[in-house]
């Protein structure tokens, strides 16, 4: 069904596919921690977006709401992630996911 | 006719920039990229008339998640990179796992027929407004809401207690 | 389906005002570099024209000493995000969202005693 002029819901689907691929094959190629962690955040937006074309679609504040709580779930994501980098970081001197192999150090 | 030009223009922008984030080889450029994709999604918010998610994607995304990045970037000595030593063997497994996860969902949702027969909602402008999401958010999603804090309590004292390494 | 009462006539505003404030800047550092005369020189070029010799690179790492700061400004920053909404259905919410959103500061508040106590906000 069309959102707007031409562009249906299919159009945002096919995009968060590829920002969702171009995020999942980023987290494999990179092996730097914090590019990784970029590209979780990448994947969680591409999410974002279909919620809220699907919001748009149902013409339902519901997936509107849903990115709020994704926004949560990823700013706390980001908080203890990025402490934990920073502590392996002082332990370790590098964010070579290679080198982060171990639990125990 | 204007909307859909944006809709590609925003596209473009979005898709060019992430594929910048992943194969840029300074940090810094990264995290750059990646501001420029979460504009470019902002945009899409505005373009589906989610006015006010837009706006808090790009005080939460662009104004602290990104700036909290390039400070670990800073901290940590990023910039001349040993980069990552990795065999063209796995180079080419990543590239074909992530090439066949974006066809497989690619080929999926590209011509779903359940969408295509749903009928037009009837439009309602103040769907993405603050005070119609936060009628929702206040009286539907009561638990969630009060969930967040508890998340966001257990993220605090974890974010404090990892860095404060002179306290464990 | 006409879904949306033309979106370009609904931000048409913030268009204009977007356009004129690019268009400013653009048109001002495309005529400065225009008119304006360049003769390059090695000290001009350099990074500081006086004062001690420029050493190494520009990106350096640096001890960041609020970084804990920075970590939790974003988790307060998005618990501010939730106010927005609140605040304008204040009215409407009443005693019952008045009472939610305690409980909601409440808990980030009993966090805040802990970032304290601990003394995570002591740069040193």
């Amino acid at each position: 069904m069309q959102l707007f002029h031409n562009i249906t819901v299919n159009h945002y689907l096919v995009l968060s596919a590829v920002l969702f691929g171009l995020g999942a094959f980023g987290v494999l190629f990179r092996r730097n921690a914090i590019i990784m962690f970029m590209c979780i955040e990448l994947m969680l937006n591409a999410v974002n977006l279909t919620l809220v074309a699907f919001s748009k679609m149902w013409n339902h504040t519901d997936g509107q709401v849903f990115v709020f709580f994704i926004m949560v779930v990823a700013a706390a994501e980001v908080a203890v992630g990025l402490a934990i980098l920073m502590m392996l970081y002082r332990n370790l001197h590098t964010t070579d996911t290679n080198v982060l192999n171990k639990l125990k150090f | 006719m204007l909307s859909e030009y944006i809709f590609w223009f925003l596209s473009f922008v979005a898709v060019f920039s992430a594929a910048g984030m992943i194969f840029s080889k300074n940090p810094v450029y990264s995290v750059l990229s990646l501001i420029v994709t979460f504009f470019a999604v902002a945009g899409h918010y505005f373009l589906l008339g989610a006015q006010f998610l837009a706006a808090v994607h790009i005080i939460v995304y662009a104004g602290a998640i990104m700036v909290l990045f390039l400070y670990v970037i800073m901290m940590l000595n990023l910039n001349e990179l040993e980069e990552e030593k990795k065999s063209l063997y796995t180079k080419a497994l990543s590239f074909f796992a992530g090439g066949v996860l974006m066809l497989v969902l690619i080929a999926v949702v590209r011509r779903t027929e359940e969408l295509q027969l749903i009928q037009p909602a009837v439009y309602n402008a103040d769907l993405g407004l603050t005070q119609h999401l936060g009628k929702v958010l206040y009286k539907e999603f009561l638990v969630p809401f009060e969930l967040a804090s508890v998340l966001f309590l257990s993220a605090m004292v974890g974010a404090v207690y990892l860095s404060k390494k002179d306290l464990a | 389906m006409e879904t949306a009462p033309s979106l370009f006539s609904l931000y048409f505003p913030i268009v204009l005002m977007a356009v004129v404030a690019i268009g400013f800047v653009v048109t001002t550092m495309a005529l400065t570099h225009a008119f304006g005369p360049k003769r390059p020189t090695k000290v001009k070029d350099d990074t500081f024209e006086c004062g001690i010799e420029v050493k190494g690179n520009a990106r350096s790492p640096f001890s960041v000493k609020y970084f804990l700061v920075a970590i939790l400004f974003v988790l307060f920053d998005v618990e501010v995000i939730f106010m927005y909404p609140w605040a304008v259905n204040f009215r409407e919410l009443g005693l019952f969202g008045l009472i939610e959103m305690f409980s909601f500061m409440g808990l980030m508040i009993v966090g805040l005693i802990y970032i304290i106590r601990r003394g995570a906000l002591k740069w040193d």
